[in-house]
């Protein structure tokens, strides 16, 4: 058998990874329209949809890349389970959580070993989930007094274990891998034309390893080069777990300026009280990066006002994983007076 | 113009080189103890800055017993020439460099670049076997009391002008905008700096890829932030390893004779009741 996809039977959790027949919901956003006067009046017709990516089976927009970067291991025979006669050789890398989640997931159906570097100020929550998900997790330290040029942080690491134990770990390396790109341009970018009709006019997505901007990118300006991209970022100094700042980017080699139509900054503590709004007002459970990324999207359409067109907002992730980043950041949901 | 003391600092080739000299002892100190077990140089032995190079009950140094026994267990002589590397630019290697000068051990030297620019070079082997050594029976015949600052010291500096005082924080530390960066658990009561202070934060002192500064540039750099050639220098920082890293660049790559590391740095003169604090 294989999957049903009107009936949503499958064989595996392999057969949900999404894809143009199987792709994540694109979800109308109605009471939060940033435009919603002009429609009222009848000055727009703009549309706006959230895809909402963590209804992918591990959790995130992260899968995509991750089953990627695990396919290409596979076929090039990098990684194995233990054998009675060879040791398994697994995957390490360095993550904010979600990759590490995916990856780890996979891995372990596989029988393959996880082992993934973690940055001290990412979510208690993702630290947990990891190790649920069977990784092995070191947390690193942070720099105590950071300082340009210093980066070696959870990518040395990563880098250390694959030099030193390469017999025993492969690092996929997101930051650098086409794979992940790849994984945006077969299926987000096509998953996205067809849910739309091919009507899409605005993208907008936040930069972290940069494989989603610059894959839909890629896909969406081959179809329709009028296609406006418009990355969304926090201010410097921010705590929003998964994404950059464009001084961050130096980290990722999947960067790619010249597919960016705009990068709108926005002060990073708005991504919690933007989840917290679509969370209450729209019903969906949106995490600290959707928040941001919506918030983005509401500057910008207020700003140019356009009388017609569609946009498309990627929504990463939920905010289960953020219980503990939201409460610090909005105190009042902790329930204390 | 080279260093002042050229074979303070090896480069990365030069420890490949010297991987098979038995005289030759390669020991990591790291700020995150975790890099060494992921990875390191072949050979390398590590030292946990937290757990191994202080005395654990008093707020010390490690004593000079402890020294002696963490050195023998490592099987270090006190013939052998050490080369010490770290992450995050060395800081704790050139704690740990303060720390075997402080002990008198004869020939010390910092790996230029640290961990980080060995890691970046694929020439370089790294490993996960952890060498065991014979014990040794390592003695401390010497203390050299005289790179060590402590509180009479910088007093004495404050009230005499006798001495350059540096504080290699970050600005933001230095003005008093700040205790501590975020998140440390190592903090003052009060912010600000030691009256007479200079800033200059130890990054100033590396390139891009960690590596030092050359000589010109160094003397460059003190100059402006106005050190007094040929006084004696006092450098300080929060818990005394950013000034170590400092301390090394003046008196073993500038030349600077009378040269003290400030270990109790901000942690301590923070706290004092009655000590004079400049901020701005
Ligand atoms: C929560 C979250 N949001 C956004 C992103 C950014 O996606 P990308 O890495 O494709 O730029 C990530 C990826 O790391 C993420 O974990």
């Amino acid at each position: 058998m294989s999957a049903n996809l009107s009936t949503r039977v499958f064989d595996s959790v392999f057969e949900m990874l999404p894809n143009e027949a199987n792709p994540s919901p694109l979800v109308r956003i109605n009471t939060l329209h940033p435009l919603a006067a002009e429609i009222a009046a009848g000055t727009s017709t703009f549309e706006l949809f959230a895809k909402l990516e963590w209804m992918n089976p591990f959790g995130s927009v992260k899968d995509r890349a991750a089953s990627y970067l695990i396919r290409e291991l596979e076929a090039k025979g990098a990684i194995w389970p233990d054998k009675a006669d060879k040791k398994g050789r697994g995957i390490v890398e360095p993550t904010s959580g979600n990759t590490g989640i995916s990856l780890a997931a996979m891995a372990s159906v596989k029988g393959v070993h996880m082992r993934a570097i973690v940055p001290e100020k990412v979510p208690e929550e993702k630290k947990v989930m990891l190790r649920i998900a069977g990784a092995d997790v070191d947390v690193l330290t942070d720099a105590m007094c950071p300082s340009p040029g210093m980066g070696e942080g959870a990518l040395g690491m990563a880098r250390s274990y694959a030099k030193a134990q390469g017999d025993r770990y492969v690092m996929p390396n997101q930051y650098e891998n086409h794979a992940n790109v790849q994984a945006h341009i077969d299926t987000t970018g096509p998953e996205i034309w067809r849910q739309t009709g091919g009507k899409i006019t605005h993208f907008f997505t936040s930069l972290g390893t940069c494989g989603t901007v610059t894959g839909v990118a890629t896909f969406l300006k081959a179809k329709n080069k009028n296609i406006k991209i418009i990355a969304v970022q926090p201010s410097a100094g921010h705590d929003v777990p998964g994404i950059r700042n464009k001084d961050e980017l130096h980290v990722t080699k999947l960067f790619d300026a010249s597919l960016i139509d705009e990068i709108i900054e926005v002060p990073f503590e708005k991504a919690y009280t933007s989840a917290l709004g679509l969370c209450q007002r729209e019903g969906l459970f949106a995490g600290p990066s959707s928040g941001l990324i919506f918030e983005g999207a509401r500057m910008v359409l207020q700003r140019d006002k356009p009388a017609q067109g569609l946009g498309v907002a990627i929504f990463c992730d939920n905010v289960f994983k953020y219980i503990s980043s939201m409460t610090k950041h909005l105190p009042a949901l902790a329930g204390e007076p | 113009m080279s260093y002042a003391f050229p074979d303070a600092l090896v480069s990365t080739n030069w420890v490949k080189e010297n991987l098979k000299s038995p005289a030759v002892r390669i020991v990591e100190v790291d700020v995150d103890t975790k890099q060494y077990g992921a990875g390191h140089v072949p050979g390398a032995v590590a030292f946990n800055w937290n757990t191994q190079l202080q005395d654990q009950i008093n707020r010390d140094i490690i004593s000079k017993d402890d020294f002696e026994k963490l050195l023998s267990s490592a099987g270090i002589k006190p013939t052998d020439t050490i080369v010490l590397y770290g992450d995050n630019n060395n800081w704790f290697a050139a704690y740990g460099f303060w720390l075997f000068k402080y002990y008198g051990h004869a020939d010390v030297r910092l790996m230029n670049g640290g961990r980080s620019k060995w890691l970046a070079e694929d020439d370089k082997p790294l490993t996960a076997d952890v060498v065991a050594f014979a014990k040794s029976d390592y003695k401390i015949t010497a203390i050299n009391a005289d790179l060590r600052a402590k509180v009479p010291q910088v007093l004495e500096a404050i009230a005499t002008r006798n001495s350059n005082l540096i504080d290699v924080r970050s600005t933001d530390e230095f003005t008093g905008k700040i205790i501590a960066p975020p998140g440390m658990t190592e903090t003052a009561q009060r912010a600000g700096h030691v009256p007479g202070a200079k800033s200059v934060p130890w990054a100033q002192t590396v390139n891009q890829d960690g590596t030092f500064k050359s000589v010109d540039d160094l003397r460059a750099l003190y100059k402006t932030a106005g050190l007094i050639e040929g006084k004696p220098t006092i450098a300080y920082c929060r818990i005394g390893e950013r000034s170590s890293h400092t301390w090394f660049v003046l008196k073993y790559l500038l030349g600077v004779q009378d040269c003290k590391n400030y270990d109790g740095s901000w942690t301590e003169y923070g706290n004092l009741i009655g000590a004079p604090i400049e901020r701005s």
